[in-house]
């Protein structure tokens, strides 16, 4: 059997009220072939990080990395991260996401992330949020389901901050130091 | 690497260690009231011409009464363009409810000192507008520098990070006294505020020329007050923001949060 290694399956924004805003997904891919994943499935599976926000939030007063939310399964798990402005990052990895391309990047599927190997990623998505903000265009009332007042869909639907967390799913490995 | 660095555009900057020059901001600060205050008498005009043409254009449909087929269709125009201008004019944030302001007297009226004087109307959309205005920049404000900072998790922790952090960042100085009941209501004091560091009074004018210098640096904090409830608002805070000017350079606000008792 191939040797695999981690990839990022899906990365998750979600507003102050538990909104989602930006939800997308990144197929596993092989040599030949791009396994797609369940919108449907993935949007279940990132609600269901919420109680654990809820419930580490009092207990956690210092720092944003709310690390492994928890795992489905011995591919799939969750992290998580926590902005000052209740902005809530997930990262969904899939550990046997792409194929390996050493025999180090084979192993890391077998011996788990380090702690610190998705703070690149958040940091990243993070920022891109964050130069989301500074485009004038985007109203971030308009995406608060307390204040926005069309009916319009809340999801972020800026090409640009989009093209940004596919570039961070397309790049990110377990290791990695910039994105 | 080599893609991440390809991908940031030349001219974009570098969100850990930005450049501004303070002397920009303080200018865009100084234009934006005038600015807000040409827009919001312009819309008003606009308003009115519209409906002094939708008034007279139901005179003439009224008048003749074996109605004439281009009639109607002129009729309709004009209460469409009327409705129109109302939704542009709230979605704008001037809020007028009916159409009764007076421009005529608006442009006659004069200070002290010759500077036209803002009706309470144009006043108010002044405000509507300066005050969104820095919502919005506060929202973002917020989200761009808290990132390296502990939670707020209290309301007082985030006015703590308006004052010191915030209050830096945009006004290069701390608030120099927070006052609270610790039941919501929270009263910052700004003895030398930096938008009406430049301020002056002509003391030879008498006794009104401080009062009208007052009354025209009010304006001027209209913007500050809407950045701190958008920075609140980010970190989950909902309140209302007020601010006066007791004395030229000091600037007192006061922050009601949601729910709270005085």
């Amino acid at each position: 059997m191939e040797s695999r290694s981690p990839s990022i399956a899906a990365i998750a924004v979600i507003g102050r009220y538990n909104n989602p805003l930006h939800i997308s997904l990144f197929p596993a891919t092989g040599p030949n072939y791009e396994q797609e994943r369940d919108r449907l499935e993935y949007s279940f599976m990132v609600n269901s990080c919420l109680d654990i926000f809820e419930a580490r939030m009092p207990a956690k007063t210092v720092g944003h990395d709310f690390g492994l939310l928890h795992a489905i399964d011995e591919r799939i798990a969750m992290y998580g991260w926590l902005t000052n402005t209740c902005i809530k990052l997930v990262i969904v990895v899939d550990m046997e996401g792409r194929p390996a391309t050493n025999a180090e990047a084979g192993k890391t599927a077998i011996l788990g992330l380090r702690n610190n190997d998705l703070t690149p990623a958040f940091h990243a998505v993070q920022t891109a949020y964050i130069r989301l903000l500074r485009n004038p265009f985007y109203v971030p009332d308009e995406h608060n389901p307390k204040k926005a007042q069309g009916t319009g869909s809340l999801h972020i639907a800026s090409p640009g901050f989009t093209k940004e967390i596919e570039r961070i799913a397309k790049i990110w490995y377990p290791g990695i130091t910039t994105l | 690497m080599a893609a991440a660095r390809q991908s940031l555009a030349p001219g974009d900057d570098d969100l850990q260690n930005p450049k501004i020059s303070a002397a920009a901001l303080d200018f865009l600060l100084i234009e934006l009231v005038p600015l807000a205050q040409r827009i919001t008498e312009q819309l008003h005009a606009r308003e009115q011409t519209l409906q002094a043409e939708y008034n007279r254009s139901r005179a003439i449909a009224s008048s003749v009464k074996p109605v004439p087929p281009d009639v109607p269709a002129k009729e309709e125009n004009g209460s469409n363009t009327t409705l129109s201008a109302h939704a542009g004019a709230k979605t704008n944030g001037s809020v007028k409810g009916s159409v009764t302001g007076t421009v005529g007297d608006e442009t006659a009226t004069v200070t002290s000192l010759g500077f036209p004087a803002m009706s309470e109307e144009t006043r108010e959309g002044v405000f509507f507008r300066l005050d969104g205005l820095g919502y919005r920049v506060g929202q973002g404000l917020v989200e761009r520098f808290s990132a390296n900072k502990p939670r707020a998790s209290t309301p007082l922790e985030a006015i703590k990070f308006i004052c010191k952090d915030l209050w830096i960042l945009v006004f290069r100085k701390q608030i120099d006294n927070l006052k609270t009941n610790h039941r919501g209501v929270f009263v910052l004091t700004d003895n030398r505020f930096q938008p009406l560091g430049r301020m002056s009074v002509d003391r030879r004018a008498g006794p009104r020329a401080s009062e009208d210098a007052l009354a025209r640096a009010q304006s001027y904090l209209y913007f500050p007050c809407g950045l701190i409830r958008g920075a609140l608002a980010s970190l989950g805070v909902e309140a209302t923001v007020e601010a006066v000017s007791s004395d030229i350079p000091t600037a007192t606000f006061h922050i009601k949060t949601k729910g709270s008792k005085p």
